[in-house]
């Protein structure tokens, strides 16, 4: 019974060599808790997260399988008990601590200052995010103001990226949001954004 | 005369406009067109009073109101211009759209807001060194994101402050330095290895402008791989 069960975990190659005992590793028969690695993977990736399909992908297992691990781990370090939790930035799942240490960090970390986004930035973020791919010129015809070095800053910062070039006239570059910009807002996707509000003239409460 | 400080910053004409609607109660709907542009000079004149730059882009949108205005006071043409579309409805238009980004980017602040009480840790350092190709890609801005990281990470390994003195250390201190280092580093070297020895970030802030001197005088040539690591080179003029 034991046997059927580490075999069913292995690869169709490791079985393979698990049938020819005589060049069967050893390590290859340990069972292994699949919970415990996936939390091991998630604690070397770091900041730069674990998708599903690449921990499916490395435990051999399906991508709902996978899912249920990475569900299983939000669940457990939801825990009060624990200062971390597992986050999902941009499908990318990654440990992050909890708020309620921020205090603390800040006190350990006396010059620590958080990054700024200035309204402007937000403003062309907030533009780009609903209306990707998006050229310069139409995010400044929304914006009534020239774009093109807070665009470069916020290429620069790794919020925005270039995306090709639009068919219109003189190709221009096209314009989208990266990971690091779901990492910033603690977005899944851009599908969770809100809907943008939306005025017409039954709808004056522009002001309230 | 009495002194009205402005401290109110506006992101640029159409913010402007929203606040002078808003600030005296204009409907948006059936847009009073020449209190708007009155009302809006009279703001751009008081910047000027302040001596504050006004913007090309504030000018812009100053012509279109003021050409609204004066075609106002033209006698009616007849019809000629029926297809064209009414420039009110097109500033409208506009001012609406302009607000539902402006509104979405304030929900936005708040996602942002709150994820800057989490913490995360760089990723564990596995992968095989690379061999460089020698050549100097990057340009100024892959430098700077490059630095950025690079003083995070000095920010995060020196968390306490455990010394008040302060050792001065200039530029041309660092360069020569660094120069006299070079000769004990191989071809080719992180930017990390020279600011090893750096004790805060003020150091390594002037390691990096020592570098940059040393760039651009063909002492050490840069690149910037993907995962952002600065790497340096001896250039020319290092015999």
């Amino acid at each position: 019974m034991r046997e059927e069960v580490i075999v069913r975990e292995l690869s169709a190659e490791q079985r393979c060599a698990l049938n020819n005992s005589r060049v069967r590793p050893v390590e290859q028969i340990r069972t292994v808790n699949k919970q415990a690695v996936t939390e091991g993977l998630l604690y070397i990736v770091g900041e730069d997260g674990l998708k599903e399909e690449q921990l499916a992908a490395v435990l051999e297992v399906g991508e709902d399988e996978a899912l249920a691990l990475l569900h299983e781990i939000r669940v457990k370090y939801d825990d009060e008990a624990y200062g971390i939790e597992l986050v999902n930035y941009g499908g990318r799942y990654k440990f992050v601590s909890k708020a309620d240490i921020y205090p603390y960090a800040q006190k350990l970390f006396h010059n620590y200052k958080p990054d700024t986004l200035s309204p402007s930035a937000l403003e062309t973020l907030a533009i780009i995010a609903y209306k990707q791919p998006i050229t310069r010129i139409e995010i400044e015809e929304l914006r009534g103001v020239g774009c093109e070095v807070m665009l470069r800053k916020l290429l620069t910062r790794n919020l925005i990226r270039e995306a090709g070039r639009s068919e219109a006239p003189g190709r221009p570059i096209l314009y989208e949001v990266t990971e690091e910009f779901m990492d910033s807002f603690e977005l899944v996707s851009l599908e969770e954004l809100p809907d943008l509000p939306k005025y017409d003239e039954e709808n004056q409460s522009l002001f309230d | 005369m009495s002194f009205e400080a402005k401290t109110e910053q506006f992101e640029g004409p159409l913010d402007l406009m929203l606040h002078l609607i808003s600030e005296h109660k204009l409907d948006i709907m059936d847009l009073d067109m020449e209190v708007l542009a009155d009302q809006y000079l009279l703001h751009l004149r008081q910047m000027e009073e302040h001596h504050l730059e006004i913007e090309s882009d504030y000018l812009v949108e100053l012509a279109t109101l003021i050409e609204y205005k004066s075609r106002k006071m033209l006698p009616k043409r007849t019809e000629e211009n029926e297809e064209e579309e009414d420039p009110k409805d097109v500033l409208v238009r506009r001012l609406l759209e302009y607000q539902r980004y402006k509104e979405a980017s304030q929900a936005l602040y708040e996602n942002y807001r709150s994820r800057q009480d989490h913490f995360a840790k760089p990723m564990s350092d596995l992968e095989e060194p690379k061999e460089e190709s020698g050549t100097t890609r990057g340009n100024a801005y892959d430098l700077l994101k490059a630095m950025s990281k690079v003083l995070r990470r000095v920010q995060l390994s020196r968390p306490m402050e455990t010394s008040l003195t302060k050792r001065e250390l200039t530029l041309e201190d660092r360069r020569l330095q660094i120069l006299s280092r070079l000769e004990s580093l191989p071809e080719s070297f992180t930017f990390d290895t020279v600011i090893d020895d750096c004790e805060d970030l003020f150091e390594c802030v002037v390691s990096l402008l020592a570098v940059l001197d040393l760039i651009k005088d063909h002492y050490l040539v840069f690149s910037v791989d993907e995962s952002d690591t600065i790497h340096l080179q001896k250039g020319v003029n290092y015999a």
